[in-house]
């Protein structure tokens, strides 16, 4: 489902919601979401002029498992946001990144934004896509926008803890490692 | 005393290559890694795999473009391929049964499915 709106300079306003991933080149285009201990990975290639954001949440990992399925949800919708780029025309090797989010919105509690946040700079340091910028962890929500076109953003806290809500963290319905032999 | 299936995965994220390491080496499966297909084709022209599980987006040489090759080379002709991929269109898995793929994949995978279909398709 897309939430489009228009706002005054009649630019496109796209929200991402969790788990999702949307890719533009077009100049018109802004990608917005908001962010609690979830992240949103911005990569844009800035020769194709394509950019792109996901928002993903990955819960605590598995003790005593190594690695994790939620590790293996956060490389999928890193992948499909690299894949829906070289779709568009951008090549791995030009692109750059942002990384927002990874707050820990409640004292007291697992320190999941701090989980997600690690987990995006290891994917991209891995990956050799340098970090530009980042605004990651604190204690604040924050609002996420994100011209992909010319690969800007602006990142700002939000104080209305409503704002939140309106961001669903249900994992995609789909099922995991189908498998179908020919 | 048999050997270890051995398992060529062909992937060009590192991210993907590590969870895949780790998912088949503690299944008991014997892992050799490569970023493309075309490092793949050179590394299968010198040595074997019982099995290649490879992704589809990858730079040089994609996967549907490694289905093909290998599939034209005498001795990888009947090889196990698996097609492991985020891609969900029926068009590009018609592509993949087309080129010779043996089976497909979709991530994020599961380990357990993974290695059922992987001892499955072992000759």
């Amino acid at each position: 489902m897309n939430h489009v709106t228009s706002d005054a300079s009649a630019r496109q306003r796209v929200t991402v919601m969790q788990g999702q991933v949307k890719v533009s080149a077009h100049p018109d285009m802004l990608l917005t979401t908001v962010l609690g201990s979830c992240v949103a990975a911005c990569l844009f290639d800035p020769e194709a002029g394509v950019g792109g954001m996901n928002h993903f949440l990955l819960s605590e990992p598995v003790s005593g498992r190594g690695t994790t399925a939620d590790e293996h949800y956060g490389v999928y919708l890193m992948e499909l946001l690299i894949n829906e780029m070289l779709s568009q025309g951008a090549f791995k090797r030009r692109m750059k990144a942002h990384l927002y989010g990874g707050a820990n919105l409640h004292a007291g509690m697992q320190r999941i934004g701090t989980v997600n946040g690690a987990f995006a700079r290891e994917f991209l340091a891995r990956e050799g896509i340098p970090l530009t910028h980042s605004d990651l962890g604190g204690t604040h929500a924050r609002r996420v926008d994100f011209l992909p076109e010319i690969g800007r953003a602006r990142s700002r806290h939000v104080h209305d803890a409503r704002a939140i809500e309106l961001t669903p963290v249900n994992r995609p319905v789909r099922a995991t490692g189908d498998v179908e032999l020919f | 005393m048999s050997h270890p299936t051995k398992i060529l995965t062909v992937d060009d994220s590192a991210s993907m290559r590590a969870l895949l390491l780790h998912a088949l080496q503690a299944q008991g499966f014997e892992v050799v890694q490569a970023e493309d297909g075309i490092e793949a084709l050179e590394w299968l022209a010198a040595n074997d795999a019982d099995i290649v599980i490879t992704d589809i987006n990858m730079p040089r040489l994609d996967g549907f473009g490694l289905i093909e090759r290998l599939r034209s080379i005498a001795r990888h002709r009947d090889r196990p391929i698996l097609v492991l991929t985020t891609e969900s269109s029926d068009e590009k898995k018609a592509r993949a049964r087309q080129a010779g793929a043996t089976g497909w994949i979709v991530k994020p995978f599961d380990p357990e499915k993974l290695a059922t279909a992987v001892r499955r398709v072992a000759h």
